[in-house]
C-alpha cells in the first residue's frame, strides 16, 4: 500500500452534470484528502474515496465467482428481467449493461426515464437548437437563467462556463455579458442578474410562446400582437427586447429538475423553451441549455440511444429494441409488477427513491458503488464494484454530451464494466450448458403501446 | 479460419487489371496468398461474382452528430426493428438494434458486411466529442473503420492562418489527427460554419473574410490541403465545399477547385455542389463540373448521390440545415460544438415528384455517367443525407441498367431538368468492373489503402461472392458469401460471424513545442482540459504515412 502523498492531476468530477475535469486529487494512505478545485457538491462526491467491498448472496459473504454464478442463474432463469442502469458508472460499464438487456430479451431503462424524461421527449418531438458547454462559453453575450440557479445544483457551471469567464467573442468575462433572470413562482433565477423578470408559474407557458411569437415576428416588432395584453405578454415583451439584442443568447433551464412533477405540463414547457430557442435563431443565434445531474447520466442515454436507436426505455422482450417512455419505463413496469428479476447496475443509492421502492419485492441483483450498503427489495445477489472516476477507469459524459476520460485516483473494488462484461458471458454459458434454463419469449403478454416514436405526427 | 480458397469465381480485381477472369482466390490467415493446399476450407463460388469487399469512403455512422440524428429519430427506428442475427459464433453476443435510415451500431454493422462492404469510414467527427466516435465504432462489428476529423473552421487552425503561421498550423494539423485517433482531415463550409456561429446569414464565397482579411475559405483551404500533402497521409484533403444545396453553387465548387490546382484534394458529394442557375432558380450544373474533374487528374470524388425517399441529413454544416428546417417545416437540431465547428440534423423525404429532389437525383447520376476515369468518382450516398447505405445497390443498378434508368426517369418530375445530359439521353451502362472500380478499387485506392480494394497476393482477405443475378439490385442487396479479414462473416447469404473490425487512423510525427502553445490556448478557452482532450492508445497500430520530402509549395 502507498503511503505518502499522491496527487492524480485533471480528475473529472461526476458530482453533477458540469463534469469538471480540472480537479487535483490528493490521496494519503488510501484515502482522499483533499480534491482541489471541486465545488461543495464535487468535495462531497469524492469523499474520503473508501468503499466497501463485499460480495453477497443472500446476505452471506462469498467469493465473487459464486456470486456471479447466482446474478446470472437470476436473471437467465427470469421470464420479464430488468437491467437498470444507476448512476456512478462508465460508459463502458453501460455498454456491457445494454448488452446484458439485449442477451436476456429484457428491459432497459435508466435514472433518465424519472427525472429528465420530458426534456428527452420534448427533444425527439422537436429537436433542439443547442450548444456544447464552451459554445456558451466563449460566445454567449446574453444568458438568461430560465426558472434555474445553477448555484445549488451545477455550482461552478458560473464560473467554468457562464457567465463568468471570458471567451473567444467574450473579451471582459462577466462585463462582456447580460445575465436575464427569470422567476418562475418560486422557482428562482440567479441572485446576481443585470435584468430580473419575475412570472407566474401559471403564466409560464403564455408567456413562452408569447416569447416565440414576438420573437419569431418579422421587422415590425411583434406590432401585429398590440392588442394580446395581460402579464405574461408584458413580461415577453421585455424579455423580447433583452433577448433579440443578443448575438448569441444562451437559454439555461433545469431539465433534471422533478419538482414541479412529470406532469403532462411538463413536456409542454420544454417544447415551448425549444420552440423559443429555435425561433430566436430566425433572428440572433441562440442556444438552449438543458442542466443534466451528474453520475454519467448523460453517459447512459448516448450509450443506449448508439446501440439501440432510443435513450431510455427500451423493450427487448420481441428480441429487438422498442421504445416505450410512456408505459415502459422502470417504474411502470414494477408497479405494474411486470418484473421478476432486476439487475441494478450502478450506484444504488442514487436510485430514484419510487424506482427503489418499486423494487421491494424483486429477485435484484446488484452491482454497483455501495451496493452492500443499500438494502434494495429484496437484494440477492449484491456486488460491490469502485466508483466511476474515483476508482475505476473509462469514459462519461458531461452533460452536453462531452466525453471526458476518468482517471481513478484510487485503486478499489472491481469495476463494474468488467463484472458486466463477465456477466453477460456467463449467461450465456449457462444457458449452452444447461445450467440454466432460456425462457421461451413470445409475443403474449407483451402489450403494444406506441411510444413518442409511433404517436402519430 | 485461416485457409480458404474461394473456387473458380468470376473475378472482378480491377486494381490488378483483372475484369472477369475465372481463377481462384486463396486465403491464409487474413490474406489473399499465391495457393494454399487442397485440404483447405473451399467456396465453390463457380458462377458467382468475386471482388474485393466494399470500401466506403463518405458516410456519417460514428459520431456525436450521429447519435444527435439517431436520439432525434425514434419514429424512424421503430419500422425497422433489427433482430440480433443467428451467429454461429460462441464468443460473441449477437445484438439487436434498430434500422432506418441512421441504424444503431451493431446493426450498421451487421448491414454493411451484409452488402459485401467491409470497410467504412466516417467522414465528420468533431475532435472534442472523438472518443463517441471511437466507443460507437468499437460497437459497429465486421467493418474496418475510421473517420475524417473536423478541422475547416478549427479556431486554433484559424489563429495561426491569421498569424501567417503555416508551419504551425501544419504541427497543429498532425497533433489533432493523433488526438482524436482520425484517419485523414475533413473540412466542412471552410469559415462558413464559423460565420454562422457568429450570426451570419450571408453566402461563404472563397475570399469571405472570416473576421480577418487573412482568414479566408481559400486560405483555410490551402493551408489543409498542404497540410495533408507535407505529412505524407494516406488520404488527402477530404473536402465539403462552401454553399452546399445552394443553386449556383457550382461557380463556388469550380473556384475552390480551381484554387487548389495542382494540389491532391477529394470533393465530396459533389452532387451536393453541382447546382447551376441562381436566385433560387435551379438547374443541373454537372456538366461543367465534371468536365473540370475529368480534365484534372489531381482532383477525385466521390459523388452523394441522392436515391429517393427517407433520408436524414447530419451534417456539420450547421447553417445548411438551419436553412432546410425552415424549407421542410421537419424538426431541427442544432448543436454549435466550441471551438471546432458545428451540427445540425434535419430528417427529409426526398420524392419523385419534388422538382428539386429530382434534379438533386439526375445530377448525381449525370456525375457519374460523364465521368471519363470512374477511379477518381466512385460511389457514395452520403449516408444518410442522400439515402441510406442500403440503396446502393439500387444507385448500382441505375448505373448498370439504362432501361431501370429510363423508367425511373419518367416517373420523376421533370420541370427542372430541361437541358440536363441525363435527359438527352446518356446510354452508358457501367460494367461490373467498373461497379467494383467506384464501390471498392477507386475508393481503397483514394484513402491510400494499400492493402484494400484488391485481391493480389498480401492484400487483406476482404472478399465479396455475388450470385450473378440479372437485376443487379438484387445481386448486389444479397451478397452469397462475404469474407472479412479471412474470417467467412456471410455464408449462403446468411450473417453467421461478426468480429471485430480494425481500427483505421494516423499517428503523424509532429513538433511538441506545439503543445505549449496548445496548452495555454486550452487554459483560456477550453472547457476540457488539454491532458482530457486526446482519446488515447487505440488498439490497433497507425496506418504509415510518408511525409513529404519537398516543403509544401509557397502561398
Amino acid at each position: 500500500m502507498t503511503t505518502g502523498r499522491v496527487v492524480t492531476e485533471n480528475v473529472t468530477c461526476l458530482g453533477c452534470g458540469c463534469a469538471c475535469d480540472d480537479i487535483a486529487v490528493v490521496v494519503e494512505h488510501a484515502r482522499i484528502v483533499e480534491a482541489r478545485n471541486a465545488c461543495a457538491l464535487g468535495i462531497q462526491w469524492f469523499g474520503d474515496g473508501t468503499v466497501p467491498t463485499r460480495v453477497r448472496v443472500d446476505g452471506r459473504d462469498v467469493p465473487l465467482r459464486e456470486a456471479m454464478l447466482a446474478a446470472g442463474q437470476t436473471l437467465a432463469g427470469a421470464a420479464r428481467p430488468l437491467v437498470y442502469l444507476a448512476p456512478d458508472i462508465s460508459c463502458e460499464a453501460q455498454r456491457h449493461g445494454a448488452a446484458i438487456a439485449d442477451l436476456l430479451r429484457g428491459v432497459l431503462d435508466t435514472a433518465t426515464s424519472a427525472t429528465a424524461l420530458p426534456a428527452m421527449l420534448s427533444a425527439q418531438e422537436r429537436g433542439y437548437a443547442s450548444s456544447t458547454l464552451g459554445e456558451i462559453r466563449n460566445r454567449a453575450d446574453t444568458i438568461v437563467f430560465w426558472a434555474a440557479d445553477t448555484a445549488q445544483r451545477y455550482p461552478r457551471f458560473a464560473s467554468r462556463y457562464a457567465p463568468e469567464p471570458a471567451g473567444t467573442h467574450i473579451p471582459d468575462g462577466r462585463r462582456s455579458r447580460t445575465v436575464v433572470a427569470v422567476d418562475v413562482g418560486s422557482a428562482a433565477g440567479p441572485a446576481e442578474a443585470d435584468r430580473r423578470v419575475a412570472i407566474d408559474a401559471a403564466d409560464e407557458l403564455t408567456a413562452l410562446t408569447a416569447l416565440s411569437a414576438l420573437v419569431s415576428a418579422r421587422e415590425d416588432g411583434g406590432a401585429g400582437y398590440a392588442s394580446c395584453s395581460g402579464a405574461a405578454w408584458d413580461r415577453a415583451r421585455e424579455l423580447a427586447t433583452v433577448l433579440l439584442a443578443g448575438r448569441y443568447v444562451a437559454l439555461v433551464y433545469d431539465a433534471e429538475d422533478v419538482s414541479s412533477g412529470a406532469d403532462g405540463r411538463s413536456v409542454l414547457r420544454f417544447d415551448a423553451l425549444t420552440t423559443l430557442a429555435q425561433a430566436l435563431n430566425a433572428r440572433t443565434r441562440a442556444a438552449a441549455i438543458a442542466l443534466r445531474a451528474g453520475g454519467n447520466r448523460s453517459g447512459a442515454d448516448a450509450t443506449l440511444t448508439a446501440q439501440t436507436g432510443y435513450p431510455l426505455a427500451v423493450d427487448f422482450s420481441r428480441g429487438h429494441p422498442r421504445y416505450r417512455p410512456h408505459d415502459g419505463s422502470a417504474l411502470a413496469r414494477l408497479a405494474r409488477g411486470d418484473v421478476d428479476a432486476a439487475l441494478v447496475l450502478g450506484s444504488p443509492a442514487l436510485l430514484p427513491a419510487e424506482t427503489a421502492a418499486a423494487l421491494g419485492g424483486v429477485p435484484c441483483v446488484v452491482i454497483g458503488p455501495r451496493a452492500s450498503d443499500a438494502s434494495l427489495g429484496s437484494a440477492h445477489v449484491v456486488i460491490d464494484t469502485g466508483v466511476a472516476g474515483i476508482h475505476s477507469g473509462g469514459t462519461a459524459l458531461r452533460m452536453d454530451d462531452v466525453p471526458l476520460p476518468l482517471r481513478p485516483p484510487l485503486a478499489g473494488p472491481p469495476n463494474a464494466a468488467d463484472v458486466a462484461r463477465e456477466l453477460a458471458s456467463l449467461i450465456r454459458q449457462q444457458w449452452s450448458s444447461g445450467e440454466a434454463t432460456q425462457p421461451a419469449r413470445g409475443t403474449s403478454g407483451a402489450t403494444p403501446v406506441a411510444g413518442a416514436a409511433e404517436a402519430s405526427r | 479460419m485461416t485457409r480458404l480458397r474461394i473456387a473458380g469465381g468470376t473475378v472482378y480485381d480491377p486494381a490488378n487489371g483483372i475484369d472477369g477472369e475465372v481463377r481462384d482466390i486463396c486465403i491464409d490467415d487474413g490474406r489473399i496468398v499465391a495457393d494454399v493446399p487442397g485440404d483447405a476450407a473451399r467456396i465453390d463460388a463457380r458462377g458467382m461474382v468475386v471482388m474485393p469487399g466494399g470500401v466506403d469512403i463518405h458516410c456519417h455512422v460514428a459520431s456525436g452528430a450521429v447519435n444527435v440524428a439517431r436520439r432525434l429519430l425514434p419514429e424512424d427506428h421503430a419500422h425497422d426493428p433489427a433482430a440480433a442475427p443467428a451467429l454461429d459464433d460462441a464468443g460473441t453476443i449477437p445484438r439487436s438494434g434498430t434500422g432506418g435510415t441512421v441504424p444503431s451500431t451493431f446493426t450498421t454493422g451487421y448491414r454493411y458486411a451484409g452488402l459485401g462492404y467491409t470497410t467504412v469510414f466516417d467522414a465528420a467527427v468533431a475532435p472534442l466529442v472523438a472518443k463517441l466516435a471511437h466507443a460507437q465504432l468499437d460497437d459497429t462489428p465486421i467493418v474496418d473503420g475510421g473517420f475524417f476529423v473536423l478541422m475547416g473552421n478549427d479556431d486554433f487552425l484559424l489563429r495561426q492562418i491569421d498569424a501567417g503561421e503555416h508551419e504551425r498550423a501544419r504541427e497543429y494539423v498532425a497533433w489533432l489527427l493523433g488526438a482524436a485517433g482520425a484517419y485523414a482531415i475533413k473540412l466542412v463550409n471552410p469559415g462558413g460554419v464559423e460565420m454562422w456561429k457568429r450570426g451570419s446569414r450571408e453566402r461563404t464565397e472563397l475570399d469571405t473574410p472570416i473576421g480577418s482579411s487573412r482568414v479566408t475559405p481559400r486560405a483555410i483551404l490551402e493551408t489543409l490541403a498542404d497540410a495533408a500533402v507535407a505529412l505524407g497521409l494516406p488520404h488527402p484533403a477530404h473536402i465539403h465545399c462552401n454553399n452546399l444545396g445552394v443553386p449556383g453553387n457550382a461557380a463556388t465548387t469550380l473556384a475552390t477547385m480551381r484554387a487548389l490546382d495542382g494540389r491532391r484534394a477529394h470533393f465530396t458529394h459533389l452532387q451536393f455542389h453541382s447546382y447551376g442557375g441562381a436566385d433560387g432558380a435551379w438547374r443541373s450544373g454537372a456538366r461543367e463540373i465534371i468536365e473540370y474533374v475529368n480534365a484534372h487528374p489531381a482532383v477525385t470524388a466521390d459523388v452523394g448521390q441522392v436515391m429517393f425517399g427517407a433520408a436524414t441529413t447530419v451534417t456539420a454544416d450547421a447553417p445548411v440545415e438551419y436553412l432546410l428546417h425552415k424549407s421542410s417545416g421537419r424538426k431541427w437540431a442544432n448543436v454549435d460544438i466550441e471551438l471546432e465547428t458545428g451540427c445540425g440534423v434535419v430528417p427529409l423525404e426526398y420524392k419523385e415528384r419534388s422538382a428539386v429532389s429530382a434534379l438533386q437525383w439526375a445530377i448525381g447520376l449525370e456525375l457519374f455517367l460523364l465521368s471519363s476515369d470512374p477511379w477518381r468518382v466512385v460511389l457514395s450516398t452520403d449516408h444518410p443525407n442522400g439515402g441510406s447505405f442500403m440503396s446502393y445497390p439500387t444507385l448500382i443498378r441505375l448505373l448498370m441498367d439504362r432501361a431501370f434508368r429510363d423508367e425511373q426517369m419518367r416517373r420523376v418530375e421533370p420541370r427542372l431538368l430541361a437541358g440536363s445530359a441525363l435527359t438527352d439521353g446518356l446510354e452508358r451502362e457501367f460494367t461490373l468492373g467498373e461497379i467494383a472500380i467506384v464501390t471498392r478499387a477507386g475508393p481503397a485506392r483514394l484513402l491510400g489503402l494499400r492493402d484494400k480494394g484488391h485481391l493480389g497476393v498480401g492484400a487483406d482477405a476482404d472478399v465479396t461472392v455475388y450470385a450473378n443475378d440479372s437485376d443487379r439490385a438484387a445481386m448486389f442487396s444479397t451478397p452469397r458469401f462475404v469474407v472479412k479479414a479471412g474470417v467467412v462473416v456471410v455464408e449462403e447469404g446468411a450473417l453467421r460471424r461478426a468480429p471485430t473490425g480494425r481500427r483505421l487512423h494516423v499517428r503523424p510525427p509532429f513538433d511538441t513545442a506545439i503543445t505549449r502553445d496548445l496548452e495555454r490556448y486550452f487554459d483560456r478557452y477550453a472547457t476540457v482540459r488539454f491532458a482530457n482532450f486526446p482519446v488515447g492508445e487505440l488498439r490497433d497500430a497507425p496506418s504509415p504515412v510518408a511525409p513529404a520530402l519537398a516543403e509544401p509549395r509557397p502561398r
